[in-house]
């Protein structure tokens, strides 16, 4: 029986994704049960720093070098992956549900022909049955999927599922310079492009008041900035707000969007799929929802069943008063 | 030629002009009628692509004051139909309308929640198939669904209690009229609601039909072929009274002035029976005010022809925001209506010229069941 | 210049309440609402629009049951040239390799240059099928791709949306799978004419195809666990809203 647990390390402009982490910290309490390792499996090419802070989390790191690691390319990416993979035979092997893994874990998947199960929150693996489970419609309800992992599989996880601990090892580093059998000149990476930069950014915001689909029209968001300007918040959004253009994309909060860790957040009409809230790390959050079983309740810590746009004023006169 | 101009008269244009001078849009926008008639004969026999007819709020005073008799909205009505079949409309009105096809509403609400208006002290029947009822409610999408207006049905549903009506509601197998389906020129989507409707209406059994918004009103009585009264709810309430069976006190002593829907107005003649309600309310007949232009040249709020889905870019102040100034200037501190549509759009205008602690907007409905229900939980 | 759009039939449970059905393994679909995948509906406009600049067919394709018509003549009044539909009773049975390789087989005969599908579905939200597609078509593939920069028929620039607003550009040649985000464009809207119009067109009906063996098998459907719940503050808004200004000076937020 396969006993390794590979993670797939995320990285971009020599940055290591946070879910990386989140994913070792879980990999090593699979690789425990199974009595195996938990092996971080970095892609890169300038990558001897990444390796180095990745040593404590894990009980190896496979530094794979190539220049072509640079940028992600998902052909190159699979064949480097499936010949690893291929020689050592991890039990699971563990991507972050990301718009980079979207890119190259079903095609691994299919290049290994073995079974992928993406956007889990939490998965287990008992002998060789793995069971993961995956918000279905919006949050709204749990998906229990399984497969059976003889010959390996893959599971991708959402951002933001498991804590990070360091478990303070000090895994090897094992480098492979690796060598490419075959090109792909079909699709070639061009160039990154920033957003377009925002004069505010919402990852230091100490307050945040977000709004989401609730707010039904772009009309309505002068009302809610009023709002968040009388009690000096910063307003972010979900994703459909983005994509409405109601909002620049720099405000989105999200697994797609930013990270935000404010002393208050105020999720306005935002029904809280997972990815949005797996953005927030917030002590105090406070949802102003019509729905009562909308999914928000469940994060936080306040929660108003109401129409926002009769709360938002009421709220807003009552904080004046009380200033 | 092409048949929107044969079928809508416009070769008996004299460009004289009418039409954009009462339009109510025409100050704010891009949209002439006499233009787009010019244009569309003198330049090109090409139907024109322009943009400008969504401003239109099908308010019917261009048709109304044409001299040579040119059905000027339908022929804009028209225009807009060629572009739906395109498919390239505005995604809110795209939403709109999909919204329609899926749930019977435009508001994105699913069927499921369209009775959630009933609250707790409201009384209301809901028919079962082949159940019988004298005077059946439609309540319409917007009474329904938006929580403001959601008041409006409540109290008149009220009301209806009190005065022993046989009333009851159709419930959640309710759909969208399509008034505004028609006027947004979704003529397909118009037509399959009607025939829904109609065969929905024949489920059950009832003497008349009483809707809140004068928009359902229009299309029921005038584009529907049934076999039934259809009466707006403010005629039905005037009814009432006459025959003795609802009592209104004079309690209100407040200037109070009425803004006439376009679509209980200008397009259905009914400029009375508001205002002998509100008659019935005031302490002081003198208190019931009117504004400059009033009944059949009233200025159209805005909330038409689909606009409630729509917004028009303009420098110049939204018309519900001269209606609201307009009713300050001459003194007012109530403006009533009996629309849903002019309720939002003039409400939202009393927040945006910062009138609230002047004017208040309030459907006659509310008046008189505050006014009865005093004591309960009104609201102001 | 030709385009295939997967598109998929899924419940709209935004505001719906959702009911399990007593097998366990799906919903009680009594009371729903379908419609077209979100993000297949960009899709499907990316490639009408490319059809607006260099002519070609549009074909839909999609796997389900018969009930999956009313996108598919949804997506023919839009213009969609062509429309197969893969017959599945039941596709929350099949894994997304499944769906994939039955998309593929029907693909793969067809005279195609891009293949679009959407970035994922709302209903299950695994963005998967694509990419599989593109590996058992053995050609390239774009995922979450958020904008297309085409100036002839053999290869385009496609913008991927990264999290956090960066934007990652790639050139890629035809034949490929381009997995579209929501948001790419506008899409159109279908007039009920329309509709009707395209329900003279044919769907071509893949009756009964082979059905590939699951890799992965749906175990149950559940509720979430109701989790620590909200301090629910009830009221009217003026009560609510004061207890809640209450709590936020006392936590010392404002
Ligand atoms: C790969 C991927 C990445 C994603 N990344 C992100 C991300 O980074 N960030 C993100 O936000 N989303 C992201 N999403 C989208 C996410 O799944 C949800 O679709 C999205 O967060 C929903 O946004 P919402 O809550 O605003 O809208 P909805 O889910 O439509 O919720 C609207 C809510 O408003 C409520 N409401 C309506 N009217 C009112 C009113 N008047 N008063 C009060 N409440 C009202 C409704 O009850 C409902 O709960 C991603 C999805 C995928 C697949
Ligand atoms: S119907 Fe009213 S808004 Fe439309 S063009 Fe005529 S006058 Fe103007
Ligand atoms: S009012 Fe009638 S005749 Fe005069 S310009 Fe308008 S359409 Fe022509």
């Amino acid at each position: 029986m396969n006993k390794d647990i590979f993670v797939v390390i995320e990285h971009r402009q020599e940055r290591i994704a946070d879910v990386s982490y989140e994913l070792l910290t879980k990999g090593y309490q699979i690789a425990e049960k199974l009595g195996g390792e938990v092996i971080a499996v970095l892609l890169a090419d300038d990558g001897d720093q990444m390796a180095q802070s990745l040593k404590s989390y894990a009980d190896k790191v496979l530094y794979i070098k190539n220049e072509i690691f640079k940028n992600l390319h998902s052909e190159y990416y699979c064949d480097a992956l499936s010949s690893i993979i291929g020689e050592r035979k991890p039990a699971l092997i563990l991507f972050g549900h990301t718009v980079d893994s979207f890119e190259v874990a079903p095609a691994l998947a299919e290049q290994l022909g073995i079974p992928i199960i993406s956007n889990c929150v939490d998965f287990d693996i008992d002998g060789d049955f793995v069971r993961a489970t995956v918000p279905l419609y919006g949050g709204k309800i749990n998906g229990e999927y399984s497969f059976n992992a003889e010959n390996g599989g893959i599971i991708s996880v959402i951002p933001g599922a498991f804590k990070v601990e360091n478990p303070q090892k000090s895994g090897e580093i094992e480098k492979i310079e690796f060598t490419f059998e075959k090109e792909y000149d079909d699709k070639e990476f061009i160039e990154f492009i920033e957003a377009a930069a925002g004069e505010i950014d919402i990852t230091q915001a100490e307050k945040i008041v977000a709004i989401g689909r609730g707010v039904k029209d772009e009309e309505n968001i002068d009302m809610i900035k009023d709002f968040a300007d009388s009690i000096g918040a910063v307003l972010a959004c979900s994703r459909p707000i983005v994509d409405a253009g109601w909002l620049p994309k720099e405000r989105q909060v999200g697994s797609s969007g930013k990270t935000v860790k404010p002393k208050l957040y105020i999720a306005l009409g935002i029904s809280g799929a997972f990815q949005h809230i797996s953005g927030i790390k917030s002590d105090t959050i406070i949802a102003v929802n019509k729905d009562p079983n909308a999914p928000i309740f469940k994060v936080a810590h306040y929660g108003i069943v109401d129409d926002m746009f009769k709360v938002i004023p009421a709220l807003k006169a009552k904080i004046e008063e009380m200033k | 030629m092409h048949k929107l101009l044969i079928k809508n008269e416009l070769l008996g244009c004299i460009q004289c002009g009418r039409c954009s001078a009462g339009c109510p849009v025409s100050l704010r926008t891009a949209l002439s009628p006499r233009k787009l008639i010019y244009k569309n004969l003198r330049e090109s026999r090409k139907l024109p692509k322009s943009q400008d007819i969504w401003s239109c709020t099908t308010c019917r005073t261009c048709q109304q004051r044409c001299p040579k008799g040119v059905s000027v909205m339908d022929y804009i009505i028209g225009l807009r139909s060629y572009q739906v079949e395109r498919g390239k409309i505005e995604p809110t009105m795209r939403d709109a309308l999909e919204s329609i096809l899926k749930h019977g509403n435009p508001w994105g609400r699913p069927r499921e929640k369209r009775t959630q208006w009933i609250d707790d002290e409201t009384d209301v029947r809901i028919l079962s198939e082949g159940e019988e009822t004298d005077v059946l409610l439609y309540v319409g999408c917007t009474p329904a669904y938006d929580p403001e207006i959601q008041k409006s049905a409540r109290a008149l549903a009220k009301i209806l209690n009190d005065a022993d009506v046989d009333f009851a509601i159709i419930g959640n197998d309710e759909s969208c009229c399509g008034n505004e389906v028609k006027r947004m020129g979704e003529l397909g989507l118009f037509e399959m609601l009607v025939e829904e409707n109609t065969a929905l209406f024949k489920k059950y059994k009832f003497n008349t039909m009483i809707t809140i918004s004068p928009h359902c009103y229009n299309t029921f009585k005038n584009e529907y072929a049934l076999d039934f009264e259809v009466l707006h709810y403010t005629q039905f309430l005037k009814k009432l009274l006459d025959e003795g069976k609802l009592q209104i006190s004079a309690s209100i002593d407040k200037k109070v002035v009425f803004h006439d829907p376009c679509f209980l107005g200008k397009q259905n003649d009914e400029y009375d029976a508001p205002r002998e309600l509100l008659k019935y309310l005031l302490t002081d007949e003198d208190n019931l005010l009117e504004f400059g232009r009033n009944r059949e040249r009233s200025l159209c709020c805005e909330g038409g022809g689909g606009r409630m889905w729509l917004e028009v870019e303009s420098e110049s102040p939204r018309n519900a925001e001269i209606r609201i100034d307009d009713a300050k200037s001459i003194g007012a501190e109530i403006v009533a209506t009996s629309c849903p549509f002019c309720q939002l759009t003039l409400n939202d205008a009393v927040k945006t010229t910062k009138s609230e602690d002047k004017i208040r907007v309030v459907d006659i409905c509310s008046l008189i069941a505050e006014n009865k229900f005093e004591e309960t939980e009104m609201e102001e | 210049m030709n385009s295939v759009v997967c598109i998929k039939r899924v419940p709209e449970t935004a505001e719906a309440t959702l009911k399990i059905a007593p097998d366990g393994k799906k919903l009680e679909e009594e009371n729903l609402v379908f419609s077209l995948n979100d993000a297949d509906n960009y899709a499907l406009e990316q490639a009408l629009l490319l059809q607006e600049e260099f002519d070609g067919d549009v074909t839909v394709i999609s796997v389900g049951p018969p009930e999956t018509d009313e996108i598919i003549r949804m997506a023919l009044a839009k213009g969609a040239t062509n429309a197969i539909r893969i017959h599945h009773d039941d596709i929350s049975k099949l894994d997304a390799s499944a769906v994939a390789s039955l998309l593929a087989e029907q693909i793969k005969d067809l005279d195609y240059d891009v293949v679009f599908t959407g970035a994922f579905a709302s209903d299950d939200a695994f963005s998967l099928v694509g990419t599989m597609l593109a590996r058992k078509l053995e050609i390239p593939h774009i995922t979450m791709a958020i904008e297309m920069k085409q100036d002839d028929e053999d290869e385009a620039e496609i913008s991927r949306e990264l999290e956090g607003g960066l934007i990652a550009k790639y050139r890629i040649k035809f034949p490929a799978v381009i997995t579209v985000q929501t948001g790419m464009n506008e899409p159109r809207y279908a007039s009920i004419l329309g509709i009707k119009r395209a329900s003279q067109k044919e769907v071509d009906v893949v009756d009964d195809p082979t059905i590939p063996e699951n890799k992965v098998q749906l175990e149950k459907i559940s509720y979430p666990p109701e989790g620590k719940k909200a301090e629910i503050l009830s009221g009217t808004p003026e009560e609510t809203s004061s207890r809640l200004a209450e709590i936020l000076k006392q936590k010392g937020i404002i």
